[in-house]
């Protein structure tokens, strides 16, 4: 019977372990069949270099992240019509999209949380919760963007409104329908990008172009019109096309032509595969951007005509077959690399794709998931040989994900050329790791489990939110700093030591978690452990000192951060209080302790209070809208924070139980204690 | 063992009184309530903006919260950190038992208190501003980010400016809008009558619909319309009504001043209200408070970099050059973590400007300006406090780890 509470508990998890594995059918596809890219094509795709959010970086960062945003995951599955099921990974979707588009079209990739929102656009809904293709959306494209427009307009004046007016907050629905719109408007972007090396093959948005226009753009080679038209401005170009045409057919196949123009001008911005001419310019360049260059310089159409050239021989190769694309896709290739080499740009493109292909942070979550399956394993035989042989391996893994962890930190660091902690993100990875360090450190001290656990713990749950936060984001994780953040010095010192001061603070909860939970079962079960939990206690006061340590010299060096770049040491910004509250509750904790005001039950139970506040500065700071850390806002973590707190609620509750019961206890000790009045008769 | 009972006669105060001071008891309750004021005063940036939880919850004594709709009455951080600072100072270093075990403790708790004494005497005496510059202009005057005084300056008949009277900020700041005041400004002719002023406020043309609902004086077919103090109190411009009294009896001439009409560009010059009295030839408007460094700062170039592509700054720097008598010109440059330090003032490179600016625009440089005693303190509390808990923690984690090594858990411990 002794050994029943853990190996209840390490059967009950193996049970519910299953769950959360199981599969889900993929979206069926209105294509025939799917055929996949060859490997080769797809690599020298994924390896070309786009310049995006003020760096240049590899296609394939900027495949996974559109996808991500789309679809909220980083493969596309679906089963086409023949039967076959087919999984094909970013890279493939965005040569797909490019190059491929009406097969592009076809594929479910645009994420709809409630069936709901496609309803209101007149579209007819799948499951609850689906994946839609750009053809099956299409029918509510109007609708789509009538009320995207409507929402968009909505949350501008939410955000403007002095004290975020609830009348102007997007629901629920508005919200998907607001995102969707957007998402769709990118999808065309990009199925547009290459429209101008196509010959009047229009992809997407049909109907924009007048019949007239349209059949122009059938007889026209935009690459080609460009030498012969005359030197012109953006604005003179505008201001043209704004003209009635003169009566001549000459007159209006001219501005038909000048429509046609700006018309692929317009759908071939945003994707910046053209390094400048000039050495000294630091910004690349667009198709758009090209063809505009070239219609005001003739200086510049040389240049402009061959940029443009070659992305008209891939559309034209991919025609052919794969394998004239794949070579016509490494010439393009070769020659951008050469120009990015000499500039001194994309030089650590090939790093990037080998960040994101080895995954190396999922295959740190599942050492870690695979650590807890085995920990759990060790509560079947609680300190036998056994016990202790799978508590070794259980540490190991964790060890190994740890490793995994850093490698992929290291390897971010590496690729910006910064220490590891620039963003939100990178907090969580750094987070997660110093967590899982502690926990080992504290195995290798006491060697009783407990450290092993919450290695685990904080992997599991550190891992997940990352994975999480990733795809709730889905931008760009490796991002460029604001200029006050260019200082490695300091994103050295401060911004790592805090960081290391906020997983300690967390370990100290998972401990205190553990206390909670075991104090409280323990009672239930009618009995104690004190040797047990006098360890938990050592552990978690020696937590929280190192948490003390951290917090407070990070937030000093904060202060003289701040005062060498806004000129105060002090200025209660919501950042600094969330540091500031951090350092003052493990000072409550430790003079508390010191003072006689609580003993192990409340050092623990104030561990708890500690991670609320931990979680607050983390996270909930950068959502109050206010203050000088505006790089770190994220929207929409407060519920998940409330839930955070409402768990780590019923542990305190647990503590006030435990409390009462002990309490109690106590009094009905010290009344047996005492001695009763006799009473004569 | 039942406790002795306490000696409450008034020769056993100071005992108390020493007693409750240095307790352990008094240094949780103040970090209790110290967090749950940090907490409040975060939240209230929210809807209050930082300045105004600044001055409620951390620069004052005492102030009141509504709780569920009950106001409580809560101490501020300005007292907490008093009573912090007198019981650290007491409890940590006079009471404590000086050993070399607690050494550690000992150092960092004057660190701290360091710490705390830095804040106060920036809190009491350093001051702060900005400087505005575009490439090719000088200046040696500073101006507040938030105080606006009323200056009454004589124009000579060509317009230009004598020696100002001032209506200083700190007695501006205290009028309400029901309030009027009547100043003597000994040097002039005519007393200066201040009515209606608003800490925030826009003139409106009794014409438009909006002036409707605006109660108080017509004046030239305008109206002063009171708006609610923004969060950003750098944002509020202040307006009153004024009238100035020629004390020979001749009318009064009245007029709106409106801090809108003071330049926010440095390139552009104030707009004054102007009248004459007598012969004299007189011009009134609120102005920023400003005051002077004792050197000139020129702005040689301003450097301002963007990502490519993007529209995020990754760099604003500027060369200045820097004069003063008797020394040489010296050409230095101010960028973001980098500021120029110099007899006792601090310039930070803040912002740039105008907003909305374009590649290629010319851009002003704006330097935030302090003059503060303790600028270095924290670093070297810093420095005391991280030797002081190093020392600690070392100390600790040795007895921990040796602790740990000797107790192994027994086995049913572990069960």
């Amino acid at each position: 019977m002794k050994r029943s509470s853990p190996t209840l508990l390490a059967l009950a998890i193996l049970a519910f372990l299953p769950l959360g594995l199981s599969a889900r059918e993929a979206p069926k596809s209105a294509l025939q069949n799917y055929v996949p890219w060859e490997d080769e094509t797809v690599h020298t795709f994924e390896n070309l270099l786009v310049q995006q959010d003020g760096r240049v970086k590899p296609l394939y960062s900027v495949a996974r992240f559109t996808l991500l945003q789309f679809s909220g995951k980083s493969k596309v599955s679906f089963q086409t019509q023949d039967g076959e099921t087919h999984s094909i990974h970013y890279a493939d979707w965005l040569l797909d999209v490019l190059f491929r588009g009406q097969i592009a079209k076809d594929l479910p990739v645009f994420i709809v949380d409630d069936s709901a929102a496609v309803v209101q656009i007149g579209v007819s809904p799948k499951s609850k919760r689906d994946r839609y293709s750009y053809n099956e959306l299409v029918v509510g494209r109007a609708k789509l963007a009538e009320l995207g427009a409507q929402y968009a307009e909505k949350q501008d004046l939410y955000e403007k409104s002095e004290k975020r007016d609830a009348q102007y907050e997007l629901d629920r629905i508005e919200g998907m329908i607001l995102t969707l719109g957007r998402n769709i408007s990118s999808f065309e972007y990009l199925v547009g990008q290459f429209g101008f090396a196509r010959q009047g093959e229009m992809l997407v948005n049909e109907n924009i172009l007048p019949q007239e226009l349209t059949d122009l753009a059938k007889k026209l080679d935009t690459v080609e019109m460009l030498e012969k038209m005359p030197e012109m401005t953006l604005e003179q170009l505008v201001q043209t096309i704004r003209q009635q045409p003169g009566e001549s057919e000459d007159e209006r196949t001219f501005t038909g032509a000048l429509r046609l123009f700006f018309f692929h001008a317009n759908s071939a911005r945003g994707l910046n595969l053209f390094p400048p001419q000039e050495k000294d310019n630091e910004v690349w360049v667009s198709g758009g951007d090209t063809l505009l260059a070239g219609l005001a310089s003739k200086e510049d159409r040389p240049w402009a005509t061959d940029q443009l050239g070659s992305i008209r021989t891939l559309v034209l190769a991919q025609k052919e077959g794969e394998a004239a694309f794949h070579e016509a896709l490494k010439a393009f290739s070769t020659k951008q690399n050469a120009i990015a080499d000499a500039r001194g740009e994309g030089k650590y493109s090939e790093m990037e794709i080998t960040l994101y292909r080895g995954k190396w942070f999922t295959y740190s979550l599942y050492c870690f998931v695979i650590a807890f399956v085995v920990m759990a394993f060790s509560w079947l035989t609680p300190a036998s040989r056994v016990g202790g042989i799978l508590i070794l391996v259980a540490s190991l893994l964790a060890l190994l994900g740890f490793f995994l962890d850093v490698y992929g930190i290291t390897l971010r660091s590496i690729i910006r050329q910064r220490p590891p902690i620039t963003n939100l993100y990178d907090t969580v990875l750094f987070i997660t790791a110093t967590a899982v360090l502690l926990g080992l450190l504290i195995e290798y001290f006491t060697r009783v489990g407990i450290g092993s656990l919450v290695a685990v713990l904080s992997g599991v749950l550190g891992m997940f939110l990352a994975m999480k936060y990733e795809a709730k984001e889905a931008t760009d994780t490796i991002t460029q700093l604001v200029a006050v953040l260019d200082t490695n010095f300091w994103l050295a010192t401060h911004v790592t030591i805090i960081n290391i001061g906020y997983a300690a603070g967390l370990v100290a909860a998972i401990i205190g978690v553990i206390y909670l939970a075991g104090r409280f079962a323990m009672m239930l079960m009618g009995k104690t452990n004190k040797e047990f939990f006098q360890v938990l206690t050592r552990m978690n006061y020696g937590v929280i000192c190192f948490c003390l340590f951290f917090s407070l010299v990070g937030t000093v060096l904060g202060g003289i951060w701040a005062n060498y770049s806004w000129g105060r040491f002090w200025g209660w910004d919501p950042k600094e209080n969330g540091a500031l509250m951090i350092c003052l509750w493990t000072l409550v904790i430790l003079h508390g302790r010191m003072g006689g005001m609580i003993r192990d039950l409340g050092i623990h139970m104030n561990s708890i209070i500690l991670a609320m506040i931990v979680t607050f500065s983390w996270w909930g700071v950068n959502n109050l809208g206010v203050g000088l850390h505006s790089y770190g806002f994220t929207e929409g973590v407060w519920g998940a924070l409330y839930s955070s707190w409402m768990v780590l609620g019923v542990f305190m509750l647990m503590g006030v139980i435990v409390w009462f019961r002990e309490r109690s206890a106590k009094a009905s000790r010290d009344n047996l204690a005492t001695p009763k009045s006799t009473v004569t008769a | 063992m039942a406790k002795a009972p306490i000696d409450w006669s008034p020769a056993n105060w100071p005992r108390l009184l020493y007693r409750f001071f240095t307790s352990f008891r008094l240094a949780t309750v103040i970090l209790i309530l110290m967090t749950l004021v940090t907490l409040l005063g975060t939240l209230g940036q929210v809807d209050n903006g930082l300045h105004a939880a600044k001055v409620k919850y951390f620069h004052s004594f005492v102030f009141t919260e509504k709780v569920f709709g009950i106001p409580l009455i809560l101490p501020g951080g300005l007292l907490l950190m008093i009573v912090l600072f007198v019981n650290m100072t007491l409890g940590a270093l006079v009471k404590v038992r000086k050993r070399w075990k607690g050494a550690g403790l000992l150092i960092s708790h004057f660190g701290m208190l360091m710490l705390l004494a830095g804040g106060f005497i920036t809190w009491a005496f350093s001051t702060d501003g900005y400087m505005a510059l575009y490439p090719g202009m000088s200046t040696n005057r500073v101006e507040s980010y938030r105080e606006w005084q009323l200056e009454v300056i004589p124009l000579s008949k060509e317009g230009v400016a004598e020696k100002a009277w001032i209506y200083p900020a700190e007695y501006l700041d205290t009028m309400h809008s029901d309030e009027q005041r009547v100043i003597k400004a000994e040097s002039f002719p005519f007393d200066v009558v201040i009515n209606g002023y608003s800490k925030n406020a826009t003139p409106i043309p009794v014409s438009a619909p909006m002036a409707a609902g605006v109660t108080g004086k017509e004046l030239d077919g305008f109206k002063l319309s009171p708006q609610k103090t923004s969060k950003e109190a750098e944002q509020n411009l202040p307006g009153c009504f004024v009238e100035f009294r020629p004390r020979d009896g001749s009318a009064p001439i009245e007029a709106i001043l409106w801090a809108g009409s003071y330049r926010f560009d440095p390139r552009e010059n104030p707009m004054p209200f102007t009248f004459t009295v007598g012969e004299q030839l007189y011009g009134a408007l609120l102005v920023k408070k400003s005051w002077t460094v004792p050197f000139t700062v020129r702005l040689d170039e301003f450097i301002f970099e963007r990502h490519p592509g993007v529209m995020t700054a990754r760099n604003y720097e500027s060369r200045v050059t820097r004069f003063e008598d008797s020394q040489p010109d010296k050409p230095l440059e101010i960028k973001m973590n980098e500021p120029m330090r110099h007899a006792g003032y601090t310039f930070f490179q803040e912002s740039f400007g105008p907003s909305g600016s374009q590649p290629g625009d010319e851009m002003f440089s704006q330097f935030a300006v302090a003059n503060n005693p303790a600028d270095q303190w924290p670093l070297w509390a810093l420095i005391i406090n991280g030797i002081g808990l190093g020392i600690h923690f070392v100390i600790m984690l040795v007895n921990f780890t040796v602790r740990s090594r000797n107790k192994k858990l027994s086995p049913a411990a572990l069960s």
